[in-house]
């Protein structure tokens, strides 16, 4: 037997979820960050899952290009990470609620 | 054969993504991490999309995962303590959105299940690298320039996000481990500009006059 399309999709699925679930409960912005890496990944396996069953390569250029935005988005986003610290001394997101000094 | 192989895929990857949420240490979620992302290249080598697969362990398994280990390790940081959350309401309210992302995607397989679908072929040159390079570089030029723009914005800003402020001469550095990242306001100064503050009188400066 075959893997279907629903059962990429399903898996998808789950993956996007237990990414949700990791950033509404991590408190620690990096674990709060790969959470969302997570999900992004989720998303490129329905691309290419819809890609590889529909022939037609698009799918996977949009993966591409959406790989690229997540290099893009760990650069910038770690920096941020790194700037936090240096005015804060801490990683949780609860002592960072707040913008102001 | 193939399911075989989907299935031990799948359950790799969904259990080393339950890990990285479960796991108290940054630095194990991360190991689990690499291990997801491991998972799902060789899913998209199922799929019959090897270059996708390989640039997933080059820039998922390798670069970015390389960025996230480093900081972790360059701010040390410790592992998240069990303390009484100010927000109680998140907990309930996560597992009710997932309880909402399942139901859709349950609604969206159900409308799904009963559209045939072509038959995969076992020779076909959908996923290969030259069908992706003619299609990146003629009906999809657009998006792969506007990428490139946004690469160079993103080398710039984490850049400017990352450097220091400005210089701090050596006698004002904390001994601790912040000296590396040289913070540019100290807890020390701070705590003095709040005792300068509560020195003042309740009217300021300008209630002199």
């Amino acid at each position: 037997m075959e893997p279907q399309l629903s059962w990429y999709l399903v898996l998808s699925a789950i993956l996007f979820t237990i990414g949700v679930v990791g950033v509404i409960i991590k408190r620690n912005v990096i674990a709060m960050f790969m959470c969302i890496e997570l999900m992004l990944n989720s998303v490129n396996l329905t691309f290419v899952a819809f890609s590889s069953f529909f022939h037609d390569v698009t799918g996977q250029l949009f993966v591409f290009i959406v790989m690229t935005v997540a290099a893009a988005e760990a650069a910038v986003g770690l920096g941020i990470i790194i700037a936090i610290f240096r005015n804060r001394e801490s990683l949780d997101v609860d002592d960072a609620s707040i913008l102001k000094m | 054969m193939l399911a075989l192989l989907f299935i031990l895929f799948a359950g790799l990857a969904i259990g080393c993504a339950i890990a990285v949420v479960v796991q108290r240490n940054p630095l194990y979620s991360a190991i689990s991490l690499i291990g997801v992302f491991i998972a799902l290249a060789c899913l998209y080598l199922l799929l019959a999309a090897p270059f996708i697969a390989a640039v997933q362990i080059i820039v998922y398994g390798g670069a970015i995962m390389v960025l996230v280990v480093f900081v972790i390790m360059l701010l040390n940081v410790e592992e998240e303590v069990r303390r009484p959350t100010r927000l109680v309401f998140l907990v309930p309210t996560a597992f009710g959105l997932a309880v909402v992302l399942i139901a859709q995607v349950a609604f969206i397989l159900y409308s799904v299940h009963g559209s045939p679908l072509t038959p995969r072929e076992v020779v076909s040159d959908t996923g290969l690298s030259a069908s992706i390079g003619i299609g990146l570089f003629t009906k999809y030029l657009l998006p792969f320039e506007i990428t490139s723009i946004l690469l160079i914005m993103a080398v710039v800003g984490a850049i400017t996000l990352a450097r220091r402020s400005f210089l701090v001469s050596r006698e004002e550095q904390t001994p601790t481990g912040a000296r590396i990242l040289a913070m540019p306001t100290s807890p020390a100064t701070k705590a003095a500009d709040r005792s300068e503050r509560a020195d003042e009188p309740p009217g300021g400066p300008g209630a002199i006059g």
